[in-house]
């Protein structure tokens, strides 16, 4: 499903941010990626669904050659992948009914199906008495929520989450986490990026350890 | 069929939200280009007005060659002969003197007596010739008139409205004149369409940039934008074309009269249909330019947005 071999990426810096990546994730599984600040991990991620570019390396993600993808074809690697960003990136100036179902109007989905997985994703998170609020309206995981409605609802077989839980008190993480294991037993592979250590030490999960772009522990 | 139905949708609904969005600028573009177009449209109504003046004047370039008075019918139908040979004649028509003194007399029916009292023919026979139009009708007719005058038979030669061929050439330069004004306003135009774009691409660049993250096409994302230039396009000469009725309006009510000596009872025109279709649609290609132009360069830096 996800194979990296030997991935360099550098930003210009002095060190790597990636430096000689060798990883394989297999079809399913649910990983945990972690390392301390600056390691690398976000970076890693991004350049899973081609945000960024690999200076050198091989990266296969669900059959993509992703270093070799050709920009128009891009679109359709990025469709097998819902990625919940650290930021969130929700629209502002639309409700959260309105961002989930962004994310299918601009694949081209019909809107009656639209309504419908955009309502199932919703029940899904728990949040639809809160369909009508903007997000600036929400607390951080409420927006987590969305946030995750919004990357499941086009079906993606590969789940990236960078930093998931990063603010969110322990009850909060460990109900958004539970929605990840959600999306796994519907055979969804899961990469979670994070600190946290609760998580982490919970054992549940393998856990690729990066340190200044390298892989520590596998 | 469902899914182009699904892609035009969305692609018009999101165009449509743009516009909202976005509703000061694309104000102002679309005043500039109305400003912009209504200028030009004042030329080209000048322009049209002339050259359907010039239609009913170019019947009166003639080159009219009068006869000895002891012309014989031999000289005459040599004469004929030549005229009807030559390729730039367009018509040629004989008048005796009879009926020049005919006419003559008629349009002068009423008036003096003693031209009614006089009892000889002053006039003579004469052949009128008019020309095919073209750029340079007057040296062909100079040519024509250099080789007449040795021909037996011809007594002087004399052009009919020499001015108007002159003003022929006045009108070719008038409409390089606005070819070029038109494609330099064009070219402004675009700059300021694309302009127009590029704001409205950065007011929604976090939503574009998500659009890509979640896997939607190039296509998909750069359309309504193309769109929006369209309309731009659109609004802006409709709007130009709308101003300009109103002035060609108030124009005729002003001062058709006062023309009427200049325009010999032509009646000022509004541009011609086709004229004004293709201005809406030259107007929505400049948009469609100018917006392909800013979004070409946002799209063409790849996929680290
Ligand atoms: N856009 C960028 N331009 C330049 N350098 C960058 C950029 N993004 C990341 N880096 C650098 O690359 C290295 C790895 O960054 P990355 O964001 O992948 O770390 P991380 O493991 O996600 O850290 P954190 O846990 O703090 O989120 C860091 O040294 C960072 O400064
Ligand atoms: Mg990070």
């Amino acid at each position: 499903m996800i194979q990296l071999f030997n991935v360099f990426k550098s930003y210009g810096g002095v060190s790597p941010a990636l430096d000689g990546v060798t990883l394989t994730i297999h079809k399913g599984d649910f990983v945990y990626l972690t390392g301390p600040s600056g390691a690398g991990k976000t970076t890693l991620l991004k350049i899973l669904f081609r945000r960024e570019r690999l200076d050198r390396g091989q990266v296969l993600v669900h059959g993509f050659n992703v270093g070799k993808l050709d920009d128009s074809r891009l679109y359709q690697l990025r469709r097998k992948i819902g990625v919940v960003f650290q930021d969130y990136k929700l629209l502002p100036r639309k409700t959260v009914f309105q961002n989930v179902a962004f994310a299918q109007e601009v694949i081209g989905v019909d809107r009656k199906t639209v309504k419908a997985h955009t309502w199932q994703a919703l029940k899904e998170v728990g949040l639809t008495q809160k369909r009508n609020a903007y997000p600036p309206e929400l607390s951080g995981g409420e927006q987590q929520r969305v946030a995750i409605a919004r990357a499941l609802v086009n079906r993606p077989s590969i789940l990236l989450a960078d930093e998931p839980t990063g603010n969110l008190d322990p009850a909060m993480a460990a109900e958004i986490l539970a929605l990840f294991e959600q999306a796994n037993r519907n055979g969804v592979t899961v990469v979670l990026a994070t600190h946290n250590q609760e998580l982490l030490r919970a054992g549940r999960y393998p856990v690729i350890t990066l340190n200044r772009g390298r892989v520590v522990e596998s | 069929m469902r899914a182009l139905f699904q892609f035009l949708n969305n692609v018009l609904g999101a165009t449509a939200h743009n516009l909202k969005a976005n509703r000061q600028v694309f104000l102002v573009s679309v005043a500039t280009i109305t400003v912009a177009l209504s200028i030009l449209g004042l030329f080209l109504l000048v322009f049209s007005n002339l050259k359907s003046m010039m239609s009913t004047w170019d019947r009166q370039v003639q080159l009219i060659v009068y006869l000895d008075d002891d012309v014989s019918e031999d000289q005459k139908s040599k004469l004929r002969a030549l005229f009807e040979g030559h390729p730039e004649v367009e018509e040629v028509a004989f008048t005796s003197r009879e009926e020049a003194w005919e006419n003559f007399r008629h349009s002068f029916s009423g008036g003096a007596d003693f031209i009614q009292d006089l009892d000889f023919n002053p006039l003579p026979g004469s052949f009128h010739m008019r020309f095919k139009s073209s750029p340079d009708r007057l040296d062909k007719i100079k040519d024509f008139a250099q080789v007449l005058n040795k021909q037996p038979g011809v007594e002087s030669l004399e052009y009919g409205e020499k001015w108007v061929a002159r003003f022929e050439k006045f009108m070719i330069f008038i409409q390089v004149f606005l070819l070029a004004v038109g494609g330099l306003l064009c070219l402004g135009l675009i700059l300021i369409i694309s302009n127009t774009i590029k704001l409205s691409y950065y007011s929604r660049q976090d939503e574009i940039e998500l659009m890509r993250l979640i896997g939607a096409t190039n296509r998909y994302i750069r359309t309504p934008f193309l769109l929006e230039g369209v309309c731009v396009g659109f609004f802006g000469a409709v709007a130009s074309l709308a101003l300009l009725k109103a002035m060609h309006y108030y124009i005729q009510l002003r001062f058709q009269e006062s023309l009427d000596f200049l325009t010999r009872g032509v009646v000022i025109q509004f541009l011609p249909f086709s004229w004004s279709v293709s201005m809406v649609v030259v107007s929505m290609a400049v948009g469609l330019m100018g917006s392909y132009y800013s979004i070409h360069q946002f799209l063409e830096s790849g996929d680290r947005q």
